[in-house]
């Protein structure tokens, strides 16, 4: 017991912890076949609806801004692939809210691990490759199209910026994820939050100034395509905004981090 | 002297509670309002409990025994007053003192629902950093107290209320905690998965000395565990000594049954110091005819219920 609490739990103790689970979790999932299959086809089906929407709309409007069809196509595929991440890995926080609700959030404070971690760690949702791998093809044709030469750099600055570019939606669902522990009503907020994504795979310069500013830097929806998009899109005037976003994005997720561990402290588990 | 694995000094406990208005001009002004009251949910609460002890945590609903639980697991920070767990300050250094602690609370399971029980204890071992050797020493103890063979490979969720009950107790105890909080263990379970349990904490606490807290309303749990009782009542501890003691305390009460001629059964809590037994069964005799007569020692869940509706004891 001395040595157990000596010994610290750095990024790999967690990391492992996570693949554990994850394998655990996939090997149950794969044991019930049609909820699987069923799920994933489900999100293919509400993909390719939009899909179908955005290319009739396209047809008729071939340029927006300054931006044809295959701009608009590399956009959207980017903001699929950005939101990825925030649906398979991050999804237990919508139930959040009912959790606090009823009491059962507390079990997640009783483990010598970090709260935020234990919690997002129970849920794996696998909706999300549907979704991945639609956008990953999107992706992937608008980019032969465009003409960006497929390098080292230019593949590391696509991780690079993607991941960068799903750290926003995530701490955009943390924060109103985070909210259910000051309001009641916390639903509307999340539902709210999340269909600002759909603002995502549009160019944020087709939006007025004022509502630009807060999709920049209040709700940073902007982040989440359009920003790291110009990187590949327009290589010969990319914005500083653009150029920062990783750095940007790292600290919205760690603001998103800090107000939803703030709510599990000021949260006083009544209803015991 | 034995080792005192919790210390707790005039722990009091405070919420604020936001005044509601009624109608909708009231509701509107709840929304602007900092118009708090608050409530003391626990009360200048003291309490040493020691090494290996079972301590019976007891009181009716709302009288802060969860909010009691809530500061010594650390969830909750006290208002004012000191606690002590395993020689840490709980809220202070939270993950640490939950290291040491092991909690489960009634009919919330806390294993990975969609996993196996031996994948969750794996995890568990993990998380808690179980060297291999006394985890698989943990194993054998739990074979040799309980059959765990045919729950250990099935998802929880598949799990009756018993074998989850079991299996969050058993997950609570595998990193060898110096001291368990057991909140409502038995409840919702039938007669035999009862003495099953209470068996396996008995057993659990043997084997590795630890100190277990168990709140209950089960005067059963209390009888087959605890020799010691700790007694709350709206927020402040109003007893706190051996169970025999209070049957001592409560020595001259008497359970008289008396059987009347239709066959049905009178019971009547007496005290023999104010009433006379002897004196009952003629005053009901004029009345009715009695068929038979017992005479028991009170029950320790009608000493409970006596000092629960206001008869203090110390």
């Amino acid at each position: 017991m001395e040595t157990a609490s000596c010994r610290k739990r750095g990024f790999l103790f967690y990391a492992g912890i996570y693949r554990k689970i994850l394998v655990q979790d996939l090997k149950s999932k794969m044991s019930y076949r049609a909820d699987f299959i069923l799920s994933n086809l489900g999100m293919i089906m509400t993909n390719l609806s939009g899909f179908v929407t955005f290319m009739i709309l396209f047809h008729n409007f071939p340029s927006i801004n300054g931006w044809d069809y295959y701009h608009m196509l590399f956009l959207y595929g980017f903001s699929l692939i950005a939101l990825t991440p925030v649906q398979c890995f991050f999804d237990n926080n919508w139930n959040l809210r009912f959790m606090v609700r009823s009491g059962d959030f507390i079990k997640y404070c009783f483990r010598p691990i970090n709260v935020f971690f234990y919690f997002i760690s129970e849920v794996f949702d696998i909706k999300g490759i549907g979704q991945f791998i639609f956008g990953m093809g999107t992706f992937v044709y608008a980019w032969r199209h465009i003409g960006i030469p497929v390098t080292f750099v230019t593949i590391a600055k696509a991780v690079l910026f993607l991941i960068t570019a799903s750290l926003f939606m995530i701490a955009i669902m943390n924060a109103s994820a985070a909210t259910c522990f000051w309001i009641i009503n916390s639903g509307y907020v999340m539902v709210i939050m999340f269909r600002f994504k759909d603002f995502a795979k549009y160019p944020a310069s087709i939006f007025n100034g004022i509502f630009r500013f807060i999709f920049t830097f209040i709700i940073p929806i902007a982040f989440v395509a359009y920003y790291p998009s110009l990187v590949f899109i327009t290589p010969d005037s990319v914005p500083l905004l653009s150029w920062l976003s990783p750095l940007i994005g790292a600290f919205f997720f760690y603001l998103s981090y800090k107000f939803w561990m703030l709510g599990v402290r000021r949260y006083d588990f009544t209803g015991s | 002297m034995a080792k005192e694995v919790l210390v707790m000094k005039d722990v009091s406990k405070e919420f604020k509670v936001l005044k509601r208005h009624e109608g909708l001009k009231g509701s509107i002004r709840d929304l602007f309002s900092r118009d708090y009251t608050s409530v003391m949910a626990v009360k200048n609460v003291s309490l040493t409990v020691e090494e290996g002890e079972i301590i019976g945590y007891l009181g009716p609903n709302g009288a802060g025994k969860s909010t009691t639980i809530k500061m010594m697991t650390g969830v909750l920070e006290q208002t004012s007053g000191e606690i002590t767990v395993n020689g840490l300050v709980p809220y202070k250094e939270r993950t640490k003192n939950s290291e040491k602690i092991g909690v489960v609370f009634g009919q919330r399971s806390q294993l990975w629902w969609a996993l196996p029980l031996i994948e969750s204890f794996k995890l568990l071992r993990d998380i808690y950093m179980v060297p291999e050797k006394d985890y698989q020493d943990m194993l054998e103890l739990y074979r040799s107290l309980v059959d765990i063979e045919p729950i250990l490979h099935k998802p929880v969720r598949q799990m009756s209320l018993g074998q989850r009950t079991l299996s969050d107790i058993l997950a609570a105890f595998l990193h060898d905690p110096g001291i368990v909080f057991l909140d409502e263990p038995t409840i919702g379970l039938d007669v035999s998965m009862k003495a099953k349990i209470r068996e396996l904490i008995k057993g659990l606490n043997e084997a590795k000395k630890t100190t277990v807290i168990l709140t209950t309303h089960d005067m059963g749990d209390v009888d087959a565990l605890c020799r010691r009782i700790v007694i709350i009542d709206e927020g402040q501890k109003i007893y706190d000594n051996d169970i025999d003691h209070l049957k001592n305390y409560f020595g001259s009460y008497r359970t008289l049954k008396l059987r009347l001629e239709d066959g049905s059964w009178h019971e009547q809590v007496i005290d023999e110091n104010k009433t006379d037994v002897m004196h009952v069964i003629q005053e009901t005799q004029k009345k009715h005819r009695i068929t038979d007569i017992q005479l028991e020692e009170i029950s320790t869940e009608e000493i409970i219920r006596k000092i629960y509706e206001g008869g203090k004891a110390s």
